[in-house]
């Protein structure tokens, strides 16, 4: 998951940033409304935290202009102001979200999952298709209740193609979605990565969970529970 | 530089000097006029009847000779004295037939030409020269008569004569400026008796505002704590709102003062926590939890107490607010952000109804009470606000209430829960700051909070009523 975070106190957005990229985010990170606004224009994001007092344009209008721009992802609002004043004028800009400062960061991860969750469609914290299921609070996966072990990059390959269930997932989606900036793309660990998930989630190969759309990308086949 | 308005005073007494200056200028020109008219018909009248007494003696004998008036036919002694300024002359086709004895050395002007039977007074004066050759005016009236002499039935001659009374002009110059000395000094006399009396009638209507002006000026200095209830029922309105003023802004300094220590105060005890737990050896997972524990309830007191400094409760000269905007915007962010759980709420609002307050005030009584709502329902929420009827000058009260489907709270927890210490830092533990800042709202604009059971859903019924007022 590619998440956008804009907030200008160093210590908080450094922090944030080690906490995200420690649950499997691909992060990038602004100090001000500008940094963030370009971000937001070229990287395609699934999420993006924005702190609503920012220099240089703030978080409002940050909100506003990629709104504006027709940026779809849900966004959640950091605001030093408890009153229900800036709140509402924060979800009427379009923001999905908003957390008051100081917040746990439990609450802060619960939020974005939450959001992504119900950017994709899915209204539990837990996606089933079929009988695999995967908790995306603890983030776990099981197969007809038996836990299945993946390494973190195995973990948000599969919650990727889940939370798009049904839809066909490029390649170069998967990648952006998933990995920093810095990650070497030319590189076919991905493939690896799917055959292992295939392996793992199905081994007897009764299920065929992921298939591959011959030079397009992959799509999760079996449809949704819910 | 903008000029000083004038003072209620000198607007006062300028609009009545004005007014009585007019109306006495405009009475006397009316009574001079009236009285000019009078004093020239008397003069006629008079003139008149000096030519009748003469006119009814006039005889002519057989030659057609004027025969002399008696000496003793004086209808006025003016007519003796030479020069008196009242003058009679006869003038008949050959001259002039006979003159009084006033008009001796007086040259009279002479009558226009004959017409017989006319009376005639001129309308204005004619010029004259007195017995000392000074040219002189004087009011005239004409008679033109024509005398028969002879035998009746046989001979006759025919006389025409012209018969002239005149008055000098200053004798009815004196009496006008008799008359008009008189009007005017009264008139003058009136107008400074009147703006007297309007003077002192205007000290006395204005002495309340003064008495105000004092008071203010009393309360100003710290002197006195209010204005007196002693004030006319004109102003009533205007004291009653300045010592609702002073009351409000009072209150507003006390709570000000009051979250201050209470905010420094409340921070102590997480701080005392703190530090006796530094102080004693405890190991460091006990201390980190602790300090994760504490550091909570600090930043839930800040928060609280940051929302109380906030709120106004200036109730008194709040413009109305429509709350049904207002609501739907509240609902519609919390629709976004619980639109996880499903919930659906349900509104009845009264359009008309209005919030006498602080705009941010409404915002948050909505945005906790709903928040609350969403966060405790299974599936529904009813949020209904009733507006009470207006009744003449008398703002309406107007009643929130929200209810929900969720487990809603056992009566026996309610007074707990209202009643949760009256201290800033006891309240905000466990059910969040939200009904403790609902409360601080429902205080401050003196209204009342009720939680019971909804009855149509199940679950709590948070209901608000704020009074209406006189």
């Amino acid at each position: 998951m590619r998440i956008l975070l804009v907030e200008d106190e160093a210590p908080l957005r450094e922090t944030l940033s080690a906490r995200l990229k420690r649950e499997g985010f691909a992060v990038d990170a602004a100090a001000d409304g500008e940094e963030g606004l370009y971000h937001g224009r070229e990287l395609p994001f699934d999420v993006a935290v924005i702190d609503l007092g920012l220099p240089k344009m703030s978080g409002m209008e940050l909100v506003r202009t990629l709104r504006g721009e027709g940026k779809k992802f849900p966004i959640l609002i950091l605001t030093a102001r408890s009153s229900w004043q800036d709140k509402v004028e924060g979800l009427k800009a379009g923001a999905d979200d908003y957390l008051v400062k100081p917040f746990h960061v439990e609450e802060l991860l619960a939020r974005i999952n939450a959001l992504l969750r119900r950017a994709a469609g899915w209204s539990k914290p837990t996606l089933d298709c079929g009988p695999i299921r995967l908790d995306l609070s603890s983030q776990t996966v099981s197969v007809n209740s038996q836990g299945v072990d993946l390494t973190s990059y195995e973990y948000k390959v599969l919650e990727y193609l889940m939370l798009h269930a049904g839809e066909l997932v490029s390649k170069a989606d998967l990648t952006e979605h998933i990995y920093q900036q810095d990650f070497d793309r030319d590189s076919n660990v991905l493939e690896v990565f799917i055959g292992r998930l295939r392996k793992k989630l199905d081994p007897e190969g009764e299920l065929k969970p992921i298939e591959t759309v011959r030079g397009r990308g992959y799509r999760f086949a079996i449809p949704r529970s819910e | 530089m903008a000029r000083r308005a004038l003072s209620l005073h000198a607007r006062q007494l300028l609009a009545a000097s004005l007014g009585l200056v007019a109306f006495l200028g405009l009475t006397g020109i009316a009574l001079d006029r009236a009285f000019l008219e009078t004093a020239r018909s008397n003069l006629r009248e008079r003139l008149q009847s000096y030519a009748y007494a003469y006119v009814s003696v006039i005889d002519f004998d057989r030659d057609g000779q004027l025969i002399p008036l008696p000496e003793e036919l004086r209808p006025d002694e003016r007519f003796t004295r030479p020069g008196s300024g009242l003058y009679a002359q006869i003038r008949g086709e050959r001259g002039l037939d006979w003159e009084s004895p006033s008009a001796v050395g007086v040259q009279l002007p002479a009558p226009p030409a004959f017409q017989a039977g006319r009376i005639h007074f001129d309308s204005q004066p004619v010029p004259y020269t007195d017995d000392t050759g000074q040219p002189r005016q004087a009011y005239r009236l004409l008679q033109d008569i024509v005398w028969e002499t002879g035998e009746v039935g046989q001979w006759r001659e025919v006389n025409r004569f012209t018969f002239s009374v005149l008055e000098d002009t200053s004798e009815l110059s004196t009496q006008i400026d008799v008359f008009r000395r008189a009007l005017w000094g009264y008139l003058g006399l009136a107008a400074i008796l009147l703006l007297l009396v309007q003077m002192l009638v205007l000290r006395w209507s204005l002495h309340p505002l003064r008495r105000l002006e004092r008071e203010l000026l009393r309360v100003q200095r710290g002197v006195s704590a209010r204005l007196s209830a002693r004030h006319p029922a004109e102003l009533e309105q205007i004291t009653g709102s300045v010592n609702a003023l002073i009351e409000s802004e009072k209150a507003h300094l006390d709570l000000s003062r009051n979250t201050l220590s209470d905010l420094a105060h409340s921070l102590k005890t997480p701080l005392a926590v703190l530090r006796s737990r530094l102080e004693t050896e405890a190991n460091h997972d006990e201390l980190r939890r602790e300090l994760c524990m504490q550091v909570q309830r600090m930043s839930e007191i800040v928060s609280y107490q940051l929302s109380r400094a906030a709120r106004s409760g200036h109730a008194l000269f709040a413009a109305p607010v429509e709350i049904e905007p207002r609501a739907e915007e509240i609902v519609a962010s919390l629709e976004k952000v619980y639109a996880s759980r499903g919930v659906l709420c349900e509104f009845d609002l009264d359009p008309q109804a209005r919030f006498y307050g602080e705009l941010g005030d409404l915002q948050e009584l909505l945005g906790n009470l709903l928040e609350n709502a969403f966060k405790w329902a299974r599936k529904r929420v009813l949020l209904t606000v009733r507006g009470e009827a207006e009744a003449g000058d008398r703002r309406p009260g107007v009643c929130f209430i929200v209810e929900d489907d969720g487990p809603g709270i056992p009566q026996e927890n309610v007074q707990r829960l209202l009643q949760r210490g009256v201290r800033g830092d006891e309240r905000v533990q466990g059910h969040g700051i939200g009904l403790a800042i609902v409360q601080d709202i429902v205080r401050a604009y003196r209204g009342e909070l009720e939680v019971t059971r909804s009855e149509e859903l199940g679950g709590a019924r948070f209901s608000v009523r704020f009074p209406g007022l006189s």
